[in-house]
């Protein structure tokens, strides 16, 4: 709780972008400090957690080098699962830097492997028993770390008419919406979700765009909540990313470049609607790829110009990776359609 | 020492009460006071050498606690001195009568010191003498107030924008404020006060009670989670039918209130039917007041 005056409280919130006359985004360095300190406090207030104890987690994105952030500077011992197909040798070795030691499962498939990642977290419980598991899928308090952006959103911005942002454990959306709607009960929430994950009802399988979607569902993802999903493939969401930083100069992630085009298109198509996109974290991860031109050039249907609007689906249906699609979710559920 | 007089106004419960991190990191209990400044206490004080406190009424013990504890503020520890209390605030529904008191006898106090004292040490010492109280201190100054500890968590540095309150008192018994077991707060419900927190910032720095009506509204709900108050969704609906901007409650106490926003046109056609329609419930005692506004009309 103690973090007023901690450089890692200020790292953990976002800095304010206008995007357009009735779009605002809340642009985090790395938006993974807010759930990861919070389910770290939490974990401290419940005894869950001792000082100098262990924290385990199995992730290959940002929650784990928040965790290792957080770690370095709290003095825990820190185990990170990943797999050789989602890390990079750049995020290695930050988080050896910062003294995580990482279990890489190897993943032929380049499916994610899901699977042996929780089997390899389950025999690290097995030795560790005492070891803190933020569980960050499941653990209610990553929903509940988004009163602080919550506070922050209505400060700056007060009503807000509609919240959109990436879904991948469903924390950062679920959250800040379920705190503004008991404020603003007709709030819309567009979720952005990529094809083939399977958190809107896609039959999961390989995906170019990473640190969103999921193979799984996690508890954190309310279904119920949402109002429209969109599915964004790879390709758009790495050209909105580029004129993201083109137009904005917002040196930003893939993700928030899919969370961007999404607000784009519908605060003009909703020129009326106050809406605020969450851009979950910065560019530097991607220097070597979405940033490199070269790289981008070897990608399968590039180039490919910023799409101008999704296509609207009638029913849950993948597409490839240049595709952009919505559908209305009308606070239904996977099980409804 | 000369004779002083002193005066607090009564309030009608809260905007906000939850509880709130503090800049030592750690969550406070703390409200924001909506001011009901047509209803007040007046006390005067009439010094003695003698080092005892009296009162007129009799046995107002928090009062003379409070003015006993004003004079050692001020180094006058030996004086004492008479004190007389006219005050016209309903006792045991949560209009913060006695809290108004014990402002006022500190108050009366200091000026027959030939001083006024800041709201900061006024709270302190009225916190000292009652154990609990409220934000009145700060009269239209916008404060996120410790009402165990006595002292501000924040200041919102403004006064409240600009609202009409049309308030009933809840069909059920006086409450002991003192008596009240304190709420305990789910996870969520800590981080929704922090979010409403900063709603209430904004509220102020923009003068927007309409914005100041939907945090109000979501503190009442979780009030109403925690201490509820009969009859108070129909009160919502018939509030929200008639283009009430939000509610309020007292959390301590029995009152609930409709806020309007007072800079809304034609505001007199909404709320003349809204107070007719709560008379047709039954409702025999409807307050009706304006914060920070320049409306004729209630009078």
């Amino acid at each position: 709780m103690k973090h007023a005056a901690n450089f890692l409280a200020a790292y953990e919130m976002p800095r304010p972008v206008q995007l357009r006359r009735n779009l605002f985004a809340a642009f985090f360095p790395l938006m993974k400090l807010l759930p990861a300190r919070f389910m770290l406090d939490r974990a401290v207030d419940e005894g869950l957690l001792k000082q100098g104890g262990h924290i385990i987690e199995t992730t290959s994105g940002t929650l784990g080098l928040a965790l290792a952030m957080l770690s370095a500077i709290r003095g825990y011992k820190l185990n990170l699962v990943s797999a050789d197909s989602l890390i990079d040798d750049v995020m290695l070795r930050r988080l050896t830097s910062l003294g995580a030691t990482v279990n890489i499962v190897g993943d032929p498939g380049k499916t994610g492997a899901q699977i042996e990642r929780v089997n390899a977290l389950q025999e690290m419980r097995r030795q560790m028993p005492t070891a803190f598991w933020p569980h960050q899928y499941d653990n209610p308090h990553n929903r509940q770390a988004y009163g602080r952006l919550t506070e922050w959103i209505l400060d700056r911005f007060g009503q807000v008419d509609c919240l959109i942002g990436c879904v991948g454990s469903g924390g950062s959306l679920c959250g800040t919406g379920g705190f503004l709607r008991e404020m603003f009960p007709q709030l819309t929430m567009i979720a952005v979700d990529t094809h083939r994950s399977s958190l809107f009802g896609h039959v999961p399988g390989p995906r170019l765009l990473r640190g969103m979607g999921n193979s799984i569902r996690p508890a954190n993802l309310w279904q119920n909540m949402i109002d429209e999903v969109h599915w964004v493939g790879a390709l758009p969401a790495f050209a909105a990313t580029r004129q993201l930083y083109r137009d904005h100069a917002v040196y930003a992630g893939p993700t928030s470049g899919a969370a961007a085009l999404v607000a784009g298109w519908y605060a003009q198509t909703n020129p009326e609607k106050k809406t605020l996109v969450i851009l979950p974290d910065e560019g530097h991860r991607y220097q070597a790829t979405v940033y490199d031109d070269h790289w981008l050039a070897l990608q399968q249907g590039w180039p490919l110009p910023v799409p101008s609007g999704p296509e609207t689906l009638e029913r849950i249906e993948p597409r490839g990776e240049e595709a952009w699609t919505r559908l209305a979710w009308c606070r239904g559920s996977t099980e409804d359609t | 020492m000369r004779i002083g007089t002193g005066r607090a106004t009564g309030h009608h419960g809260e905007l906000l009460q939850g509880v709130f991190e503090g800049s030592d990191g750690r969550l406070h209990r703390g409200l924001m006071t909506l001011p009901m400044a047509r209803e007040d206490s007046v006390a005067t004080f009439w010094p003695r050498p003698d080092g005892t406190i009296s009162t007129r009424p009799e046995n107002r013990t928090k009062a003379a606690r409070a003015a006993k504890l004003a004079l050692t503020h001020l180094g006058l520890a030996q004086a004492g001195g008479d004190l007389t209390i006219e005050n016209s605030i309903p006792v045991g529904h949560g209009y913060g009568s006695s809290t108004a008191d014990v402002v006022a006898a500190i108050r009366a106090v200091a000026d027959a010191a030939g001083t006024t004292l800041r709201s900061d040490t006024i709270c302190r010492l009225a916190s000292e003498a009652e154990g609990a109280s409220d934000a009145i201190a700060y009269e239209d100054q916008t404060v996120l107030f410790a009402q165990r500890e006595g002292r501000a968590i924040e200041h919102l540095g403004g006064e409240l924008p600009p609202l009409i309150v049309i308030g009933i008192r809840a069909l059920c018994a006086p409450i002991d404020t003192l008596a009240l077991p304190r709420a305990r707060y789910s996870t969520f419900e800590i981080e929704m006060f922090r979010a409403l927190r900063g709603a209430a910032r904004r509220a102020v720095l923009y003068q927007d009670p309409r914005l100041l009506g939907k945090l109000a509204s979501c503190s009442a709900l979780i009030s109403q989670r925690h201490l509820p108050k009969p009859q108070f969704h129909e009160f919502v609906q018939l509030a929200e039918a008639h283009g009430a901007c939000g509610v309020q409650v007292s959390h301590s106490g029995t009152l609930v209130g409709a806020l309007f926003d007072a800079t809304q046109r034609g505001l007199e056609a909404e709320i003349l039917p809204f107070m007719d329609a709560l008379q047709e419930t039954g409702r025999r005692k409807i307050t009706a007041f304006a914060v920070n506004a320049e409306l004729d009309f209630l009078s």
